[in-house]
């Protein structure tokens, strides 16, 4: 019988968890290649919903992206606790000396990722898509705003599907919960968008929405992590 | 055996019944009070006529709601400390009725656009848009209810009554933010400039709708605690 | 005298308005192995549950490795091995990467070593980077013990330990209790076969309705005895 284990150092306890997550996905993949399907889709079948193809949808660019961006993280969320659920491992995760608030990040900067590499995808498609205009010098505004609405979305989306987790109809639930509270990341990330977008180029538009989804990441940190403890201790 | 009145007992009275009779008689005074000077004694909008006197309520409304579900964030951030159950009950007839008060905004807001604007829905007022996405958080609380356990539930509505209320800001900022680029016009019913003659109603209007609001949420209360009494007098004699 | 490792006063859990434990007093000292027995619907599973920080205590008390819970709960956690069921293991890795993650989050020094022993131990080295999905239910069973042994828990919980584990878990399950018994660990097992407790436990300890209504030392009694004296307790 070799020494018992040491207090372990949370940042051991976190690389465990979302390595966990990743070579999960790498053996499964069953939620990333769905994601990114389900977002080239949900913009096709836009283009045809709007419209003629010679329509000019410039206007429409960050809208798109956005509505988008949005309904594919509800189905990636969907996805976190997929295995946990299925196969009953939550009770090892729980009785593991790992504070519970890991959980949480483990799972937001998993769903970050996918929201990354979905976007990677995304992001040029819109542009070849829809847009008349400028478009690919302003990439770069249009990726950070990605990049801090990912937080803001990983966040909401890593509590409102651990609350999902314990309910009933829990695909049906989790939207209920999480796209009244993704709607001012909707707002503030089209609006983003649309502000640089198309040749645009508001800047001081484009700093008051990415300010605004900055304070959301920094509101929905504190929640969660208040509160994270109370999902899952019974 | 737990006693039934010292777990059940309000802190004025048996049940509550002393504290929601005299929030009761307070809050149909002042309604009284409100809806008269509202309707009959405020001065005149120049340019809106009438109709505008139904922003009296439709303000006083929706602040009473977001006291309503601040009410709810307090219980709900209580209860996951305490977790007394009396905490839920107070978190639940909060949503219950800041989601009834919201209903109405909605409802008096849409009546003021088609009387000032011919449509019954206007994207341009910054707070019917809000109250929507606000019955939209606040109506899934009570779907989270209804499809949890009995034993995760009390925890989880607490949890969702605390996200809910960060998320109301967060609407009402987005939706402020981007109609202030759309519409350069921030557009509410009031000016800058009130008449301290309107302004008066106002307050006089916020505090009928607040003293409503009390008492409500203790009839409410007394429903629950009577509900618990009997639930733990049933098992007393089963247990027997 | 050595502290207990479980000390529970007036326990109570309770789902909504039955109670699935009423008020149980139990003490559970180093070097014992203690069997709970009782009907279906007695409060077992929830009892241990307890004691292995998955439920909070309703009402009442229990310290669990001289932590008071739920307070101190993530630092019991470090002493505690949980058996169950349920494997939980992760369907679609293998038996290594599974033993990794747990390595991580219980800050096991020399992981890979000692994750290499216990495979070994466990008869799994030749199927360790198989997804744990093709392994029998028998070779995930062992792995579930692998698991529970990782951090060299000083506190075992068993809930039917003995279902689902084939012949070469058994006795590998059957001399780690042994070992318990001289090494200041215990063991709190949640057992149907009232026969077999004799073998692995000290003491049996009875439940019915959520109450302990039987506490005695059985350790080298007959299975026939120990029936006897099951039956005498829920009649």
């Amino acid at each position: 019988m070799s020494a018992p284990a040491n207090r372990p150092r949370w940042t051991r306890q976190l690389r465990g968890l979302i390595r966990k997550d990743l070579r999960l996905e790498l053996r499964t993949r069953e939620t990333v290649v769905a994601m990114v399907l389900f977002a080239v889709v949900t913009l096709t079948i836009m283009q045809f919903g709007f419209g003629t193809r010679d329509d000019d949808l410039t206007r429409f660019t960050g809208g798109l992206m956005w509505v988008t961006l949005a309904f594919t993280a509800v189905l990636g969320v969907g996805r976190s606790y997929v295995a946990e659920r299925e196969q009953g491992v939550l009770d090892g995760l729980l009785v593991s000396p790992v504070p519970r608030v890991l959980l949480l990040a483990a799972k937001a900067i998993t769903i970050f990722i996918y929201l990354v590499i979905v976007e990677i995808v995304v992001i040029p498609l819109v542009g070849i898509f829809f847009v008349k205009g400028p478009y690919w010098d302003a990439i770069g505004w249009i990726a950070l705003v990605a990049l801090i609405a990912n937080v803001c979305i990983a966040l909401a989306g890593t509590l409102f599907s651990g609350l999902a987790l314990f309910t009933r109809a829990r695909d049906l639930i989790l939207p209920v919960l999480f796209l009244p509270a993704l709607v001012p990341v909707v707002i503030a990330g089209a609006g983003a968008t649309h502000a640089v977008a198309g040749g645009a180029y508001d800047m001081s538009e484009y700093r008051g929405y990415t300010l605004f989804l900055v304070g959301y990441a920094i509101l929905f940190l504190l929640v969660c992590v208040a509160t994270y403890d109370a999902v899952f201790d019974d | 055996m737990p006693s039934l009145t010292t777990e059940t007992a309000a802190p004025t009275g048996v049940l509550g019944a002393r504290a929601a009779l005299l929030w009761g008689v307070i809050a149909t005074v002042l309604v009284t009070v409100a809806t008269i000077g509202a309707l009959l004694i405020a001065p005149e909008d120049a340019d809106q006529g009438v109709i505008q006197r139904i922003f009296y309520f439709h303000v006083a409304l929706a602040l009473v709601s977001l006291v309503a579900f601040a009410v709810a964030c307090v219980a709900g951030i209580t209860f996951l400390r305490a977790r007394t159950e009396r905490w839920d009950d107070v978190g639940e007839a909060a949503v219950r009725l800041g989601l009834l008060f919201s209903v109405l905004v909605i409802i008096t807001g849409s009546i003021w656009a088609k009387a000032s604007w011919g449509t019954w829905w206007v994207w341009a007022d910054p707070r019917l848009v809000t109250y929507l996405i606000v019955v939209l958080i606040y109506a899934a609380y009570f779907v989270l209810r209804s499809s949890v356990d009995d034993d995760r539930r009390m925890r989880f509505s607490a949890i969702y009554a605390i996200a809910g209320f960060a998320s109301v800001p967060l609407s009402f900022y987005s939706v402020r933010v981007a109609e202030s680029f759309v519409h350069p016009v921030v557009f509410t019913s009031s000016g800058a400039n009130m008449p301290g003659s309107m302004l008066v109603w106002f307050i006089i209007s916020f505090v009928a709708m607040l003293a409503l609001f009390i008492a409500l949420l203790e009839v409410e209360l007394i429903g629950r605690r009577t509900e618990r009494a009997l639930r733990r007098v049933a098992i007393a004699m089963e247990n027997a | 005298m050595p502290d207990p490792l479980i000390i529970a006063r007036g326990l109570t859990h309770a789902y909504g308005d039955r109670r699935a434990v009423a008020g149980v007093n139990l003490d559970v000292a180093p070097g014992e192995r203690v069997a709970i027995a009782g009907p279906n619907g007695a409060g077992k599973s929830t009892l241990l549950r307890m004691m292995a920080t998955l439920l909070r205590p309703g009402a009442g008390t229990l310290q669990v490795l001289g932590e008071e819970l739920p307070a101190g709960a993530r630092r019991a956690r470090l002493g505690i091995g949980y058996l169950a069921h349920n494997p939980l293991v992760y369907l679609d890795l293998s038996p290594r990467q599974n033993l990794d993650l747990y390595a991580d989050l219980c800050g096991v020094p020399n992981a890979a070593r000692r994750i290499d022993d216990l495979l070994e131990r466990m008869g799994l080295l030749a199927r360790a980077e198989d997804p744990v999905r093709v392994l029998s239910r028998g070779m995930t069973q062992r792995l579930a013990l692998a698991r529970m042994l990782l951090h060299a828990p000083r506190l075992l919980l068993l809930d039917e330990p003995h279902a689902g584990l084939d012949a070469a878990g058994t006795a590998l399950l059957d001399a780690e209790l042994e070992a318990t018994a001289f090494d200041g660990r215990a063991a709190v097992i949640v057992t149907h076969e009232v026969e077999r407790i004799g073998a692995v436990a000290d003491r049996l300890v009875v439940m019915r309705a959520g109450r302990v209504v039987l506490d005695e030392p059985v350790g080298g009694r007959s299975p026939a005895e120990v029936r006897a004296r099951y039956e005498g307790a829920i009649a």
